[in-house]
């Protein structure tokens, strides 16, 4: 396992002196978590590999730009991995760069003291996840796993609009008040 | 503060990368605008990241690592990125609109009553334009059978669901009549996502729908 701090770490080590070393182990960890992540949602397995490793090759030239006050470095790889997702697998006839949220969302005075969304941010979101009851939880995994709109899933899964709505905004009033709990 | 915020369940479609080009777009503008709706995004993309770390891990090729390396061997780091400048004569726009924006991109009169630029979005949207409002002047009065996506950038706007300003979002439900009418001060300019085309229910609409439906006007 890598901690949230070792993962930023290593980061930090491609971004100041094109840590070699620092990669491979950044690698390892999150590569195949990253495909096991994008093949949850159909995506065959070679397909996957490919957005894992372009994932991987963004983080070394993005590092520069990784800010581990605002993200941990999993969120961070999370919000590469779905831009490559759609890419590579939805906009195969004109791929373009999807712009990396920590920067084009740079940090204003009204988010000072907001981010709480490092460290241990993972635990507690993996306590959540844990907690929500199981059809709130399958609306989230298949919003995150299959790369589909409330209405698909509505529609998939043959209930009311509304009542998508409804899990969503329950789960979500879970995730903020787990979120904001240590921040007071 | 955003006082319409957009529904949550889009930030979780925007978050989870599920939304078409049109609407992401819409949605990106929001969040860039309205500190809230921002939070939240960053804290779905918390649950993104928990759930990658979470993952047991796939098998990947052995030689899968070793491409890599070769491949970073050859690539920089980049230095570390700002967001995208400013586009002249468009000093309003946040920076998720720029690399939407062309030289030479024009206002274009519509209707003799408002301005339009339409943006070249991939995707399944009917029309992803900004519109330019002059203070106290509106659009003509018109219904969508799709859905409508708008998020003030500028200025201001009112109509029948309330008062909106910079950085507020509204999603209107199809069939819905609306007129919106531009707030005192600076020309309302918003961001307009359509699914399909808009329906004039005025006095000249029926003249008027057969050219809208074929993207004279």
């Amino acid at each position: 396992m890598l901690s949230a701090d070792e993962a930023a770490d290593l980061i930090e080590a491609i971004a100041s002196r094109q840590d070699r070393a620092a990669f491979a182990n950044l690698f390892r960890h999150f590569a195949p978590r990253v495909k096991a992540f994008i093949m949850r949602g159909g995506t065959d397995a070679e397909a996957a590999q490919e957005v894992a490793q372009e994932t991987l090759i963004m983080v070394w030239r993005k590092a520069a730009s990784f800010d581990r006050s605002r993200a941990s470095a999993a969120t961070w790889i999370y919000t590469i991995a779905r831009n490559k997702r759609i890419d590579l697998l939805r906009r195969s006839a004109r791929p373009i760069d999807t712009e990396d949220w920590l920067v084009v969302y740079a940090p204003e005075e009204e988010d000072a003291g907001k981010s709480v969304l490092a460290g241990q941010t993972y635990t507690r979101v993996k306590e959540l996840l844990e907690g929500l009851p199981k059809d709130q939880l399958v609306v989230i995994q298949k919003a995150f796993f299959e790369d589909k709109t409330h209405t698909v899933i509505a529609d998939e899964m043959k209930l009311p609009l509304g009542t998508v709505k409804s899990r969503i905004r329950l789960a979500l009033r879970r995730l903020r008040q787990a979120l904001e709990k240590d921040e007071s | 503060m955003s006082r319409h915020p957009a529904p949550e369940e889009l930030l979780l479609d925007y978050a989870a990368g599920a939304l078409s080009d049109g609407r992401a777009l819409a949605l990106a503008l929001h969040v860039a605008l309205a500190p809230a709706s921002r939070q939240t995004v960053d804290q779905l993309n918390a649950v993104g990241g928990a759930l990658i770390e979470g993952e047991p891990e796939a098998l990947l090729d052995d030689a899968a690592l070793e491409r890599a390396l070769a491949r970073v061997g050859k690539v920089m780091v980049e230095p570390r990125a700002v967001p995208a400048a400013r586009h002249p004569g468009f000093d309003w726009a946040p920076p998720p609109l720029v690399p939407h924006l062309r030289p030479g991109m024009g206002w274009r009169r519509i209707l003799g009553q408002f301005d339009e630029i339409r943006l070249d979005v991939p995707g399944d949207a009917y029309r992803v334009s900004l519109l330019r409002l002059e203070p106290g002047h509106g659009l003509p009065e018109h219904k969508h059978p799709g859905y409508e996506y708008t998020v003030c950038l500028q200025g201001g706007y009112t109509d029948a669901t309330g008062n909106y300003g910079v950085g507020d979002f509204a999603v209107g439900p199809g069939g819905e009549r609306h007129e919106p009418i531009a707030d005192p001060g600076e020309p309302c300019i918003s961001l307009i996502v359509v699914e399909k085309p808009i329906v004039l229910t005025g006095p000249w609409g029926r003249w008027l729908n057969p050219l809208v439906s074929r993207g004279i006007i």
